[in-house]
């Protein structure tokens, strides 16, 4: 076991090596950055963004002598910010993940690892991990950025809301890495593994429309794949084990079929 | 050589599979019917498929290689742990945590709502008629659903099934229906300003599954409308009002001298003989107390009750409304106005520009009232169609401008008025009790005036101007200063000639007060609800509606407290605001990218 984890580690560091060195990365990173920062003060000071309507829903109020429905600003900047940042997730992970084995079967390193004494489960859970953390560095800027927007908030409010909505940010993105790392050891294109797991995450995203005309048990069962949904629950501020059981089962099926895929990839090589 | 090239080609005609089942698919999904030849079509393209599938693999050898055998292990393992994984969610789904993180509780039921739902005594099923299925909503239904099995809800799109939409009589897209065995009501129409409400949806669960109606008293003694079928009696309508869940049963107030306490509402319909003094203040201090009457009054007969509905500025008026109009289309009389125009009210909400008629009815007269609201519901046509005939007796309807009121004319009002200290809508309310002991003034001006303790403020200095200003005739000595602008002595005592035990609380702002209301529907007719006429047209909607709203069913009885989100507000410096704009759209970006060049200007 503790060298089960010893490669885990280890694999994990290079992998960690690999994208803190990578230009590609950074500029992943830099673009990450711009959009959910345009979406950031679009949603809190744009024009159409909430302070500015909710300070005319009060002028109103206040010309008129009708009191104010109450509103929580910051809880709704939270959703708004974190429901357009799970979209943005949808566009920005398939890049992200595009690399892991595609780029390892590109160079024929694959071999290596897939011959390797590592067992493939290491491997992917060790890639998984690092792709996971690098998000998580992107994401950690635009919660400083939340944290001061939130801090001129009157009353003050408590944290656990936007960190319970970050948590289920990182879970849906480790979901989705995990959908992506499958379909990136399927294939030595990396395009053609970023396009198959954007439109493959898309449907796992929708999947509650097409439920929606589906009736029956059939229909709630799909409803119930959808990850939207799922990680609304978490953004709206309400904790349920059913949405994490969901959320681990796609990180775990994810893992294990990279693995039987590689797998495969030895014995048709032999 | 030959036997290469015709392996080639034999190998080539397997491509006819794929291609014979896509003529199949389009000749059977063309002419919508799977008749012989798209099968025929389809079954030979599968067949060649699969005979091309598996000479393919015999081909190749495919069986025996070592590749397959962990495929098929794989498969059979990928298989197994997609059973696994759907189990554990299964099981997930049944037994989960959920935790509101939200510091109002905006997820979670109140324990009222749970409560009623946990103990549901027989499945109830929501239905939605909407094609949006807002995610809110939904959330609300599922948090209902979580606490029993017998609570089920469903969306329905009525465009897409409309002979349920018809069972239930939708109208429009957005509308909650709640359905428990044969009993069906509507909880509220959603839309985009309008959520789903608990508080709602909560109360109506509670009136269906509670057997508890309301009740409504019928008056007699004074030739009002038969409640047991006969010529002109109003049966039918008392059918419907069971059908609604009320109970009805009639009052002598001659008798009782009182309206029960467990009066919802109370109806006059076409009372013949003039009510008794003291029958007239019980019905005063009902309304006082919270009330809802409904008074049918036909033209000819005077009920005696102008004391009160002057309080309310309804006057009836003694002519007769006509309409011309409807003579030849429908085939009703001049003296039965057909109305099609309706206020805005939610009595009359629904009803478009359908049609009602009232065969004999006389206009009715309104002039506000400070804290009465009033809404015409029912509006003959303009004048050259119908007018208000005073000469009942001459052959010709003719309109004359001197005597004849031009239409149109409201044959229906609604009032409401806010349950303050009842003074506070009559006019001798507004003066706050004077705390100076002029007696004579006071059994002159206001004799409800009883010595309060609260005074406003002593003012020893009695000032005449103000004084004479306020009520210039009739108060020879000192009152409150600020006492009422409005009210002349002389109509004051006019208006209210019964000088009832006002309980002496001072009104200081009518919002302070617990919202409760009292409410009056005047209609100039009872003939339109009656057996036969009843259910022509809207006549039996626009009585059984008035006495839905009247019966104030749409206050929810359980005090459940609308969840509100904290009330919270950023507020941002122009430097805050600045360096938010600057780091997120700038220098975030930039530090990556620049990072991004200079890695990549290194390896180069």
């Amino acid at each position: 076991m503790g060298i089960v984890l010893s490669n885990i580690i280890a694999i994990y560091r290079r992998e960690l090596q690999s994208y803190f060195v990578s230009p590609l990365a950074y500029a992943i990173a830099g673009i990450f950055w711009f959009i959910a920062g345009l979406f950031f003060v679009m949603i809190l000071l744009g024009p159409d963004g909430i302070l500015v309507g909710v300070a005319a829903i009060d002028a109103q109020g206040q010309q008129l002598g009708v009191p104010v429905p109450p509103i929580d600003v910051p809880y709704e900047f939270i959703r708004a910010f974190l429901d357009r940042m799970g979209w943005l997730l949808l566009f920005i992970l398939p890049i992200l993940s595009m690399g892991l084995y595609a780029e390892e079967r590109k160079r024929g390193t694959l071999e290596l690892l897939a011959t390797s004494p590592i067992t493939n489960w290491a491997v992917a859970v060790g890639k998984l991990l690092g792709v996971v953390t690098f998000f998580i560095t992107m994401v950690l800027p635009m919660l400083v950025l939340e944290a001061i927007a939130i801090s001129g908030s009157n009353p003050p409010m408590t944290p656990s809301i936007p960190l319970l909505g970050h948590f289920g940010l990182i879970l849906l993105a480790a979901a989705i890495l995990s959908v992506g790392m499958f379909i990136s050891s399927l294939t030595d294109s990396t395009i053609l593994s970023a396009v198959f797991t954007f439109a493959v995450i898309l449907l796992l995203l929708l999947i509650d429309l097409i439920a929606k005309i589906v009736p029956g048990p059939v229909g709630e069962a799909l409803s119930y794949l959808s990850l939207l949904k799922h990680y609304n629950t978490f953004i709206q501020g309400i904790f349920d084990t059913s949405a994490l059981i969901l959320f681990a089962s796609y990180i775990f099926f994810g893992i294990f079929l990279t693995a039987q895929s590689i797998d495969a990839l030895r014995f048709q090589r032999q | 050589m030959k036997i290469v090239a015709k392996k080639k080609l034999w190998k080539y005609l397997f491509w006819l599979g794929p291609f014979l089942i896509t003529v199949g698919l389009t000749v059977g999904l063309v002419s919508e019917q799977w008749g012989l030849i798209p099968l025929v079509f389809l079954i030979g393209g599968i067949v060649i498929s699969g005979l091309g599938l598996i000479w393919q693999s015999y081909q190749s050898n495919w069986w025996n290689r070592r590749s397959t055998q962990a495929g098929t292990n794989a498969l059979v393992a990928t298989l197994a742990i997609l059973a696994i994984l759907g189990l554990i969610n299964f099981l997930g789904t049944r037994y989960h945590l959920r935790a509101d993180l939200t510091e109002a509780q905006l997820f979670t039921l109140a324990p009222q709502s749970r409560e009623l739902v946990r103990v549901l005594p027989q499945p109830v099923k929501v239905w939605v008629f909407d094609i949006n299925q807002n995610p809110q909503d939904r959330e609300l239904l599922e948090n209902y659903q979580r606490q029993s099995s017998k609570f089920k809800y469903e969306y329905i799109d009525p465009q897409a099934r409309p002979g349920l939409a018809e069972k239930f009589g939708v109208k429009d897209y957005g509308e909650v229906y709640l359905e428990s065995g044969d009993k069906r009501q509507l909880v509220q129409t959603v839309n985009q300003n309008e959520r789903l409400s608990e508080i709602r949806l909560t109360s109506r669960l509670q009136q269906l599954t509670n057997s508890t109606t309301a009740k409504v008293y019928l008056l007699q003694g004074h030739g009002e409308r038969q409640l047991s079928p006969g010529k002109d009696a109003i049966s039918q309508a008392v059918q419907g009002l069971g059908d609604k869940n009320f109970t009805t049963s009639p009052l002598n107030l001659g008798e009782t001298s009182k309206v029960p306490q467990d009066a919802a509402v109370v109806i006059l319909a076409g009372p013949k003989r003039g009510l008794f003094e003291g029958e007239v203040k019980a019905l005063q201090e009902y309304l006082n107390r919270g009330g809802n009457l409904l008074l049918m009054i036909d033209p000819n007969t005077d009920p005696k009750l102008n004391s009160l509905l002057q309080e309310w500025g309804v006057r009836l008026d003694n002519r007769l409304a006509v309409d011309v109009s409807g003579e030849s289309v429908v085939g009703l009389g001049p003296a039965a106005p057909l109305v099609t125009e309706y206020g805005k009210h939610p009595i009359t909400k629904d009803f478009g520009n359908g049609n009602s008629f009232y065969p004999i009815a006389r206009p009715l007269e309104i002039t506000s009232v400070p804290g009465v609201q009033a809404t015409p519901l029912l509006r003959t046509k303009p004048y050259p169609s119908s007018w208000a005939e005073s000469d009942l007796q001459s052959e010709k309807l003719e309109f004359n401008a001197d005597k004849d009121l031009k239409g149109p004319l409201t044959l229906g009002v609604a009032l409401t008025r806010k349950q303050t200290p009842k003074s506070a809508s009559t006019p001798q309310a507004a003066p706050t009790p004077s705390p100076l002991p002029s007696p004579t003034t006071q059994s002159k001006t206001s004799p409800t005036a009883s010595p309060s303790p609260k005074t406003p403020q002593a003012l020893p200095l009695p000032s005449p101007t103000i004084q004479s200003k306020a009520s210039p005739t009739a108060s020879p000595s000192p009152k409150t200063p600020q006492a009422l602008p409005l009210p002349s002595p002389t109509t004051q005592s006019k208006a209210s000639p019964t000088p009832p035990a006002s309980p002496p609380a001072p009104a200081p702002t009518p919002s302070s007060q617990t919202a409760t209301e009292s409410r009056l529907v005047v209609l100039g007719n009872s003939d339109f609800a009656t057996d036969g006429l009843f259910q022509q047209q809207l006549n039996g909607d626009v009585f059984l509606n008035s006495v839905t709203w009247l019966s104030q069913q749409d206050e929810q009885p359980l005090s459940i407290r609308p969840k509100e989100p904290k009330n919270r507000r950023i507020t941002l410096t122009t430097t805050q605001g600045n360096l938010l704009i600057l780091s997120s759209l700038l220098l975030l970006p930039l530090i990556g990218f620049a990072i991004a060049v200079i890695i990549w200007w290194k390896r180069r």
